[in-house]
Parts: C-alpha cells; structure tokens; sequence
C-alpha cells in the first residue's frame, strides 16, 4: 500500500515539474491574478474608507471661522484641501468652474466677514437678554446678514460625502460661535464684576469619540485591501487547481491508463490519494506563495504590506482546509466530467461563480441581505472568513472551527461522491 | 459452479446501460493452464467487455468466472495478484521516460530496489530498448510504445496474461519479437489469453481459439482442427468470414 502511495505521488510529481505550462497555470498566474487584482481593487477600498476626496476652498473670511474650516477640514483623514491651483488663488468664479468641470467634486466658498456676521450675531443675542443696557456698540451694516458658507457640489458626489462636509462645516460653526460667546461674557464678566476671566484655550469637544473595532482583537490591524485581497484571491487561485486535476484525471481516464491501474492489485483509491496529495501540497505552496507575495512584494507597489497577524496555527489549518476541499472538487469534476473541454468550462464557471457569490470580489458586508445569505453555500466563503478571522481578529483554533468544519465537510461530501459515482460506474 | 479449468467462465452476460442488447450473452468457456487462448471475432462482438470483465475491469452482469480456482468477486484481489494486463490501448504516461514508467508499474505490483532495476533492465535489453531507456514515451515511435506497453504488465512475472491486441498497428520487427516472447513465457508454464484481428498471427499463435460474434461463442478449438473439420476452408480466417459473414460492422 504505502509502495503505491509513493509511487503515485513520485509520477504525478514528475509528470508536474515535466509540464511547464501547467506549472506556470498553478503558481505564475495565480501569482499575477492576486497581484493584479489586489492592484485593481485597491481604489476601490481606498474609495471606501481610505481615500481623501480632493476639496477645493476659497476663503475669504481671513478671521477665526475661515481659518477654523480651512484648519478642521485639513487635519479630516477624509478631505484634501486644496487652495491654490497652479499657484494661483482661486476666486469665487474659478472655483465653481472647477467643480462644473469636474475636476473636483466639492468646493467651498467662505465668504468676506463672516466671522465678524458671526460676532455681531452673537452680540445683538446676548444684548436681546439684557434690553435695558447698552452692553456693546453695534454694527448698524452687519443687521440682517449671516455668516455665509457657499457650497459647490458636483451631482456625481456620493450622498454620504455631503453629509459629511455639511457635518463638518456646522461643527466648526458651532464651535467659533461658542468661542465668540464665552470670550464676549468674559469680557462683561471683566467689565462688571472687575474678575478677570482668561480664555487660554478654544472650546473643543467636551466627548471623546474613541473608535474600536467591535471584535476579540488581541493586535491593532487595520483592515485595508491587501487584507481582503490576498486571501481572497489565493483562495480562488487555490480552487483553480481544480481545472489541472480535473484535466490530469480525464488524461489517465482516456488514455486507457485508469482501466490498467484497476486491474493492478490493491485499491485504485490508494493511486487516487497519491495523485490527490501532491495537488493538495501544490495548493499549500500556492497559498504560501501567495501570502509571502502579500507581506513582501505588495509595498513596492505602494499598496498595504498584509499584515498576517501571529495566529500561525488557525492559519495553518484553514489553509490546509481550503487546499483540501479544492483538491477533492477537482477530483470529483474530473470523475464526473467525460471531456476535457466540460471539466475546463464547468470548472472554470463553477469557481468563478463560488468566488462571486462567496465575497472574493465584492466584499460580502457591501452585498445586499439576500446575496449575504447566499454567500454562505459557497466553500470559498468560508474559507475566506476563516482569513478575516486570522487576520484582522486574530482568532484562535476555536474561532475558526466553524468554517473549517464546513470545509472539511464539502471535502467529505465531494470524496463520497466520487467514490459513490465510481462504483456505479463500473457496475453500467 | 464449480471450476473445471484454470480459467473457468460460465454463463456471463454484461449489458452496458442503455443497451438494449448484452454485449456477451451466457458466455461459457475453459481455458487450460499454460495454453495460448485466441479469443477472435469482428468489432463489437465482445472481445474486449469479455476480457475486461476477466481483468476485474468491469462487472458482469450476471454470470461469474474463477481463476487458478479463485472466485471472481470473493478472491478478487487474488486474481490481481496472478495476472497480467496488456490494454490495446498504449496505457503508458507520455511525459515520462520508459524507465519511470516502468519503475512505477512495478512498484504498483510490489516490485522494489535491484530486483525492480535487474528486470526492468533484462526485459528493455530483451525488447532490444535498453539504449533509449532514458528517453521520454512520447518520442518512442509506436512499435517501441507497444514493446514497453508489453513489459509494463508482464514485469511481476504473472500467471496468466491477457493481451488486448497487443500487435496492433506496428511494424512486422516488433510483431515477431513481441510473439516470440509471448512464445517463451508460455514454454514456461505462463498462460496466454490474447484478442486479435490478425487471422494468420492466431492461426500461428493460439494453441486454441474461440470465434465470438454478438456477445456469443460460435465456434471453439484448435486452430489446425478447426481448418480440418470445416470443408472449403483453407484457414482460420476463411472459417472466420464463413462464420460472421463479409457484412461490414461498426
């Protein structure tokens, strides 16, 4: 048993490393799939959460609440503020242009005086209190205009991004009017009371908004595209060896070599383990290949290194799992399939369609309810969530366990087939 | 049943699903030890389900046969042990040498180490390939492709051995080595059930032979007895045209 085992495994690792093509179709490819796709999404996840939109601002208003915009929006991680073009200041006429062509998707206009508009506005509040005083002079000009903020969009800006600058712009106004009022009652209070009140520092927020990711994360990793990418792609590439096996199985079949090996004595099945263990330590090295691609060669193409965290064991296991199950639907494609050209198209659609469904190229927390529950039949999937636990939550072997599971039953599922399907056969 | 032969077939049948007839219908045969046994007939008459079913290739669909006394699905793996395949289908692997194929072949039937080397290396010198032992299948034309596909199931020294065409399309060089060995072995003691189309080849070869046509055998017997007892029949292949007629089939 154990001289078949290694017999087996000795051929099929010859007959590899003899096809040059089909180990440029196992590493190089896969290698270029992650690399590229890991490239192409990265905008779009930039888009999501990284990404600074470009803002253009003229400001007029060179007092506190110009410079408090220009300041709070500068120091957002969502905003590029940019003031001159060229080196040139912008005006009000230049600006809107800008937007209407398209080359930036907000701009904003703070217009002459509108701290002052601010100022004087607090001022007539605080001396509507007290009727019977004449607590400060007036600017009799300043009577019906407000503080005004001109904001340019152009109709592509997200919805969300609106929001956002709107929020933003009203925090900062609330901010220099509460500034404005405490400095004016504690001029008063100096004034009538003779008690000096001094004002070292700015009203800020009095709440503190500390951000954490909701799970047991023992390290500070940051979920970014090469995390999603690189696991998600190494497992498709994974599942691809499905088309190779598939192909390599139907070769023996209609060669007439299948029929020999039948006749040989001891279990066929123990040939089928051998062939079955070197794609499984192909599939291993595919997924090593590709995480190290991840941690080293990602940088210098000025994307996020992946970051793979330090729990080795559950990343271990799950990548045995995953290179188990696409080993075993191979096998089982290439019992079933009677051609090669149906292996290779039913196997090249069934990955893309697992892979689609299963959140390998739109995340599933951006699919919509019922593709997530869908997404839970596909083995890619669960592969994939076995990745996000190692490495954004750094899970244990318990938390993994589920989708491991999961795996390893597809795997059972897909073997008992193909034994199944071969006895039935050789009975017809 | 019980087995009155070293090979002992009775009453096997096999239809392939969706068949609406049986390619081998009651087939009932013995074949005595050391004997080289013909089985002759046209395309589709059920040479090769007959012999895959003897192989442990296929199943029968009812009926049954033993070997050396062993039962075809109590002793299976006995079976294995004392036969030797030769497909008719060159069932090597291209992309590897005739070595590492037969290196793989033998570990598959237990052989290992000098022994496996000595007959790999006594059987390439003997089929005269000993030279190109190193080169890879595919740049063997196709007589040295039969020779290795010969060796690859004779190298564990079987009982029996069953040749599915085993001269089929090569030179006349490779077909007189090929049945001189097969002539040796069987001096030995080694039995022989070989299928063919080539009339005069088993009319030289067989020490028996047996027509089949239909999945059914129409005639069985010694080849010079045969060509005696049939009158207007110079040879085999003569009795073979008068049998299962000129018509043509698929």
């Amino acid at each position: 048993m154990w001289l078949k085992f290694k017999a087996s495994i000795q051929k099929e690792f010859l007959l590899l490393i003899r096809d040059k093509a089909g180990l440029a179709i196992l590493f190089i490819m896969p290698m270029a799939l992650v690399l590229i796709m890991t490239l192409l999404q990265d905008s779009s996840f930039k888009a999501i959460g990284e990404k600074q939109l470009p803002l253009l601002i003229v400001n007029h208003d060179a007092d506190t609440f110009g410079l408090r915009i220009i300041e709070g929006l500068k120091s957002s991680q969502f905003f590029k503020v940019v003031e001159e073009i060229e080196g040139q200041k912008l005006d009000e006429k230049a600006l809107v242009k800008q937007v209407e062509d398209g080359n930036f998707q907000i701009g904003i206009v703070i217009h002459k005086q509108a701290t002052h508009a601010i100022r004087e506005s607090v001022k007539r509040k605080i001396q509507g209190q007290f009727p019977d005083d004449e607590l400060f002079e007036l600017d009799p000009s300043m009577t019906q205009v407000p503080a005004k903020v001109d904001i340019f969009f152009d109709p592509v800006t997200k919805q969300s991004f609106k929001q956002v600058i709107i929020s933003a712009l009203r925090q900062y106004a609330s901010m220099v009017e509460a500034n404005i009022m405490f400095s004016i009652y504690a001029q008063m209070f100096n004034d009538l009371l003779g008690v000096s009140v001094s004002m070292d520092e700015e009203f800020g927020s009095m709440v503190v908004f500390d951000q954490q990711y909701a799970s047991t994360l023992k390290s500070n990793t940051i979920p970014n595209s090469a995390q999603h990418n690189v696991p998600a792609w190494t497992i498709f590439a994974m599942f691809f060896i499905v088309i190779p096996l598939a192909s390599n199985i139907i070769k023996e079949r209609d060669s007439g070599l299948e029929r020999r090996l039948r006749t040989l004595p001891g279990s066929y099945s123990a040939i089928l383990v051998g062939k079955t263990m070197v794609y499984f330590i192909i599939g291993l090295l595919q997924a090593v290949f590709m995480l190290l691609m991840g941690v080293f060669v990602l940088p210098y193409f000025d994307m996020p290194a992946l970051n793979i965290g330090n729990a080795y064991a559950p990343l271990l296991l799950i990548t045995l799992a995953v290179s188990l199950a696409a080993t075993s639907y191979g096998i089982l494609l290439g019992t079933v399939a009677t051609s090669h050209e149906q292996s290779s198209i039913f196997g090249a659609i069934s990955v893309v369609i697992l892979a689609a469904i299963g959140g390998v190229w739109v995340p599933t927390f951006m699919m919509n309810d019922l593709m997530k529950q869908v997404s839970q039949l596909s083995p890619l999937n669960w592969g994939l969530n076995g990745y996000y636990d190692v490495f954004l939550r750094s899970a244990g072997v318990g938390d993994v366990l589920q989708n491991l599971l999961l795996l390893m039953a597809f795997m059972l599922s897909c073997l008992v087939a193909t034994f199944t399907y071969n006895r039935l056969k050789r009975k017809t | 049943m019980k087995p009155e032969s070293y090979i002992w077939i009775e009453n096997l049948s096999k239809r392939y699903k969706n068949a609406k007839t049986d390619a081998v219908h009651q087939l009932s045969l013995g074949i005595d030890q050391a004997e080289i046994f013909g089985l002759l007939g046209p395309n589709g008459a059920g040479k090769t389900t007959t012999i895959s079913i003897l192989c442990q290739q296929l199943t029968a669909t009812s009926g049954g046969f033993y070997v050396n006394g062993y039962h075809h699905q109590q002793e299976k793996e006995k079976i294995k042990k004392i036969i030797g395949v030769v497909p008719q289908d060159i069932a090597l692997y291209p992309q590897l040498t005739a070595y590492e194929n037969l290196r793989f072949f033998g570990n598959l039937y237990g052989l290992k180490g000098k022994i496996l080397k000595s007959t790999v290396h006594k059987h390439l010198e003997r089929f005269g390939l000993l030279d190109r032992v190193n080169d890879r299948i595919e740049d063997y034309s196709g007589g040295m492709k039969r020779r290795i596909n010969l060796i690859a199931g004779i190298l564990h020294k079987p009982q029996i051995i069953f040749l599915d065409e085993p001269t089929v399309g090569i030179d006349v060089q490779s077909k007189t080595v090929i049945i001189e060995y097969l002539k040796e072995l069987n001096k030995k003691g080694t039995t022989i059930v070989y299928t063919s189309h080539h009339m005069e080849e088993a009319e030289q070869f067989c020490s028996r032979i047996a027509i089949i046509d239909q999945g059914l055998i129409i005639e069985n017997g010694r080849p010079a007895q045969l060509i005696e007892s049939y009158e207007n029949c110079q040879s085999l292949e003569d009795i073979f045209l008068q049998l299962t007629g000129r018509k043509l089939r698929d």
